[in-house]
């Protein structure tokens, strides 16, 4: 079958170039533009691979959730089957893992000057790329596990890239705990399911219906398969910074380097979510069920995480406080979607996810920006970069306002899409999540209005502390990357069409999968 | 594309070009970029009223394309009679602040983007009102608070304008919200976005229409800042530089307005907006004796203008209440002459702002000998906008009154009627103050530059002309106004 080759392509891409890249700056040069760019080929390689799998799922019409998404499959492991899988969320997420990767390794090529280790850096990168890859399209638990691991590795070491710096050491080691605590109990979650279903397969959904009517091989869930589902739950849910779960997240994204940060912020988190949301339906968790919890957490997410991003002093802390309350409107909508099967809504999530990964992924960049040139930190750091770097405020004031939600950028088409969504819940939780999303939207300009208002305010002279205002050129390396984010959060909001038919059939997919 | 189209594209796609190109001149065509502004506003206007004979004729000038067909959105901009009107006024108010502001602001290197968000204000306005579906409206919406508040926040007066840029945002979004909520429900009823949907007729279950009602009066009553929903504006029109200020105070407030008219009076037939009469009515009375007595009250010569705006969109939200062709007519019209007046009392208190750099009334007096053409132009205002005969507001005030006393309820118009009382007093003592009386130790009197007074003198001419002949104004409201107030579109 030509689906199978196509499968593995990516990861294939990905892994090998990790290896070839460690090689290459080994042995051959050291030269930081040389490996970015041999980097960014790897992505665009991979990007290019995960192409045709998104016609191999679009190919077939007619009815969502039958054998078109069990197409590409390859390779036997136990009693599944399939080893990977690509679904339509699935792919959503790894094209944008992919996307942002090639922009911040192009942005690397110039901002790794500050920390060097390049060996490492871009490698690490690759791996954790592949990690998040092969877990959003893995087609079993055991797979899940080991991709999910890759992955989470890779980044609490790129938490602690700065080892000379105690606070990302600290940051990198809470994450480790906090992380390999989440690992455990997933651990324990596939022994509870295996242990009842003798299967670590998750159910294809075309597979025909067995026990119980319940489509998918494995029946109703038992107790076991229930208590496995909770272990998932919690697990995935540490690592998708779900409230009261996400204490490392602040630390974790705001003391990783920059182009890390935008890389946790933007996709990873997210895709750890995306994998709860599979493997929680896939488990039997009845999609009615996982849409209530999402969004009663969902009110938490978003409050807390705008409540606290309020009081922040650091632009990343507040970035990475951000980061939680956009979680918390994408389980909103995916929740409501899910708890009164609305498509249109879990769309929506997948939209802001999208949306969320370009403008999240801008502001780091930004920052790092900021960082790299004026040793920028604290937000009243920022002050005066309208006068240095323009082009960098401007950009960094497109993010916060598509952040915040202003038209026409990306964050208000999401937000129009979500509202469109929770409208149309039938009781009386969806129009709480409502009002809570629309009282958020109000709270969070507290935060990010200040922030871009710090960006043009003028320096404070030299005596009193500030620096010297000259203009600054930014190297082509960090300004493409944000040129090229800046005009996408404009693009997706002005333009949706193409991502929201991107998007489509995510919400049917994971709805047929939730019955 | 037919020359109606094209000038439909130029209303919006001159400021909207200038603002493009505006910031490309960087530092160096400081006093280019006012031309560059001038001729976009001015072509903005000279292109909405090109469009006049085509509305005569019946035509209804109008564009649009698909522009997400996933969700049945398209873009779609419209001009009709009902839209008309404050296109005019919004144009016009541009032009004016424009030219206002060859004289108000001091050339340096920032001044091309000073003109270029003049010039995206400008846009958001004239999009909000050219606008033909709800995705774009709410574009346009935005991007007027947007601009405005960017305005603020950079060239505003004084250390508190950032908090103040934060605190006009935060709340005017909250109305925005509202908006936004209404929008959504009617779009959900009837599955696309466009008005053309709305104006063949749509029917929403009876509770639902109370809520939709609420949503829009309210959040629209917000940019009216109607009490107690006024609560950014003396602060934001306060530390506004002045060409912002008359642009927010002439022309954003009436955008409710227009809101108003467009939503809720246009798709609800008058039983079903009935319940709403006397609320709106209360709550135009309350804004209108509020705004007037704190008027009186005010030190700041620029929040003593901006409080009277406060009364004056009660008169307005009072004459939209009462749902009668008179009242409605009337709100209509006070629009268009409230931005005359109002930017003619915000060019007078610049005047005198720039020419003495003093801006509380008690260190001000005496000043009619020093500027009397100032003095004239501002007892022009202050009698127009206490409604005296002939000059414009006379004319929609007493259509407002006239409306009211066509609704059941005579005490709540007779309330209103003497509530104007206030209004006087608050604007002959504020003439009296300034240039009447002793001048205080040290008062002296700047030079002024004819860029500042020339359009202070237009508008006071206009004043007066609009008083006296009201008829083609008039004409321009009478023909949108049966139609909503018959229940259809």
């Amino acid at each position: 079958m030509t689906g199978d080759v196509w499968m593995v392509l990516p990861l294939a891409c990905l892994a090998g170039g990790a290896f070839a890249v460690y090689l290459v700056a080994r042995l051959l040069t050291s030269r930081n533009d040389l490996l970015a760019l041999l980097t960014a080929l790897v992505f665009a390689a991979a990007l290019v691979a995960l192409v045709p799998l998104f016609a191999l799922t679009g190919k077939e019409t007619g009815f969502l959730g039958e054998t078109r998404f069990l197409l590409p499959a390859w390779g036997h492991f136990g009693e599944g089957g399939a080893f990977l899988r690509a679904d339509p969320g699935g792919l959503v997420v790894a094209g944008v893992a992919l996307g942002l990767g090639l922009l911040v390794t192009l942005y690397s090529g110039r901002y790794l000057a500050l920390d060097r280790r390049y060996e490492t850096y871009y490698p690490l990168l690759l791996l954790l790329v592949t990690g998040l890859v092969g877990m959003v399209l893995a087609a079993d638990l055991f797979n899940l596990y080991m991709f999910c691991e890759l992955m989470s590795v890779a980044a609490y070491v790129l938490v602690a890239f700065r080892r000379r710096l105690d606070t990302a050491i600290e940051a990198g080691f809470k994450y480790l705990v906090m992380g390999s605590v989440g690992t455990v109990i997933i651990l324990l979650g596939i022994s509870f399911v295996y242990r009842e279903t003798g299967t670590l397969a998750l159910p294809p959904l075309s597979s025909p219906p067995t026990l119980g009517g319940k489509e998918g091989g494995m029946g109703a869930p038992g107790p076991w398969t229930r208590a496995g589902v909770a272990c998932f739950l919690v697990g995935l849910g540490i690592k998708s910074a779900i409230v009261p779960l996400h204490t490392w997240l602040p630390d974790a994204h705001g003391r990783a380097p920059s182009s890390i940060s935008a890389m946790l912020s933007g996709i990873i988190v997210q895709s750890a979510f995306y994998a709860l949301l599979k493997v929680s339906l896939g488990l039997g968790l009845p999609a009615h069920d996982l849409g209530t919890l999402l969004i009663v957490l969902s009110l938490f997410n978003m409050t807390l995480g705008n409540g606290l991003a309020l009081v922040q002093t650091h632009t990343k802390r507040l970035l990475a406080y951000s980061t939680i309350a956009q979680m918390g409107y994408i389980m909103l909508s995916i929740g409501v979607g899910l708890r009164y099967a609305i498509p249109a809504a879990i769309q929506a999530g997948f939209f802001l996810l999208l949306a969320h990964a370009a403008m999240k992924g801008l502001a780091f960049l930004c920052k790092g920006v900021c960082h790299f040139y004026c040793d920028a930190t604290l937000i009243a750091d920022l002050r005066g970069t309208a006068m240095r770097m323009p082009l960098v405020a401007v950009a960094f004031s497109v993010a916060l306002a598509g952040l915040a939600g202003v038209p026409p950028l990306a964050g208000f088409t999401a937000k129009w899409f979500i509202l469109m969504g929770a409208l149309r819940s039938s009781d009386a939780l969806g129009y709480v999540g409502l009002a809570v999303f629309l009282l958020n939207s109000l709270l969070a300009l507290g935060y990010y209005l200040p922030l871009i208002g710090t960006l043009f305010t003028p320096p404070s002279p030299p005596e009193l502390g500030g620096t010297e205002g000259g203009r600054i050129r930014v190297s082509p390396w960090m300004a493409v990357p944000v040129v090229v984010l800046g005009a996408l959060v404009l693009a997706i909001g002005l333009y949706p069409g193409p991502w929201l038919n991107w998007t489509a059939d995510a919400g049917g997919y994971l709805l047929a999968l939730g019955r | 594309m037919n020359v109606e189209t094209m000038w439909l594209v130029t209303i919006l796609g001159a400021p909207l070009a200038a603002a493009l190109l505006l910031p490309l001149l960087r530092g160096r065509g400081a006093r280019m970029a006012g031309w560059i502004a001038g001729l976009a506003a001015a072509l903005s206007l000279i292109a909405t009223f090109a469009l006049l004979p085509a509305l005569r004729r019946g035509d209804v000038p109008a564009l649009g394309f698909e522009w997400i067909p996933a969700a049945h959105i398209r873009l779609a901009l419209h001009l009709d009679w009902l839209t008309f009107p404050f296109l005019v006024t919004e144009a016009a108010v541009t032009l004016v602040a424009v030219v206002y502001t060859w004289g108000y602001h001091r050339p340096d290197e920032r001044t091309p983007v000073f003109y270029a968000l003049l010039m995206l204000f400008a846009v958001g306005m004239s999009g909000t009102t050219l606008a033909d579906d709800m995705f774009l409206f709410y574009i346009f919406w935005e991007l007027m608070l947007v601009a405005s508040c960017a305005l603020i926040a950079v060239w505003g007066d004084g250390e508190r304008r950032g908090a103040v840029a934060l605190k006009y945002f935060i709340f005017t979004h909250l109305g925005s919200l509202m908006v936004l909520m209404g929008l959504l429900m009617l779009y959900d009823a009837t599955g696309s976005d466009s008005f053309s949907a709305l104006r063949a007729g749509i029917t929403l279950a009876p509770g639902l229409v109370t809520t939709v009602t609420t949503l829009f009066i309210a959040g629209f009553c917000v940019k009216m800042a109607i009490f107690p929903l006024h609560l950014w504006l003396p602060d934001a029109h306060a530390v506004a530089p002045m060409p912002v200020t008359i642009m927010l105070a002439a022309a954003m407030l009436s955008m409710g307005t227009y809101g108003i008219l467009r939503f809720p009076l246009s798709i609800f037939s008058p039983a079903q907006m009935a319940p709403f009469v006397v609320p709106m009515m209360v709550a135009g009375i309350v804004s209108e004796l509020y705004g007037a007595l704190m008027a009186l009250a005010e030190q700041d010569v620029k929040r003593i203008i901006a409080y009277s705006s406060v009364s004056q969109m009660g008169y307005i939200l009072f004459g939209l209440g009462t749902l009668t062709y008179d009242g409605v007519a009337g709100a209509t019209l006070h629009v268009i002459y409230h931005a005359i007046v109002k930017a003619l009392l915000f060019m007078c208190v610049g005047l005198v702002m720039r020419a003495t750099g003093r801006r509380r009334i008690a260190e001000l007096g005496g000043l009619g000998g020093a500027m009397p053409l100032v003095a004239l132009c501002t007892g022009a205002g202050a009698l127009a906008i206490a409604g005296t005969p002939p000059f414009c507001i006379f004319t929609s005030e007493w259509m407002i009154f006239s409306g009211g006393f066509h609704t059941a309820h005579i005490g709540l118009s007779v309330l209103t009627l003497f509530g104007s009382l206030l209004t006087v007093a608050y604007a002959l003592w504020f003439v009296g103050r300034i240039f009447f009386g002793a001048r205080p130790e040290g008062l002296t009197v700047d030079r002024l530059p004819w860029a500042m007074v020339a359009p202070t003198v237009l508008l006071a001419a206009l004043a007066l002309i609009g008083g006296l002949f009201p008829a083609p104004v008039c004409d321009w409201v009478a023909h949108a106004l049966p139609l909503i107030l018959g229940g259809a579109w």
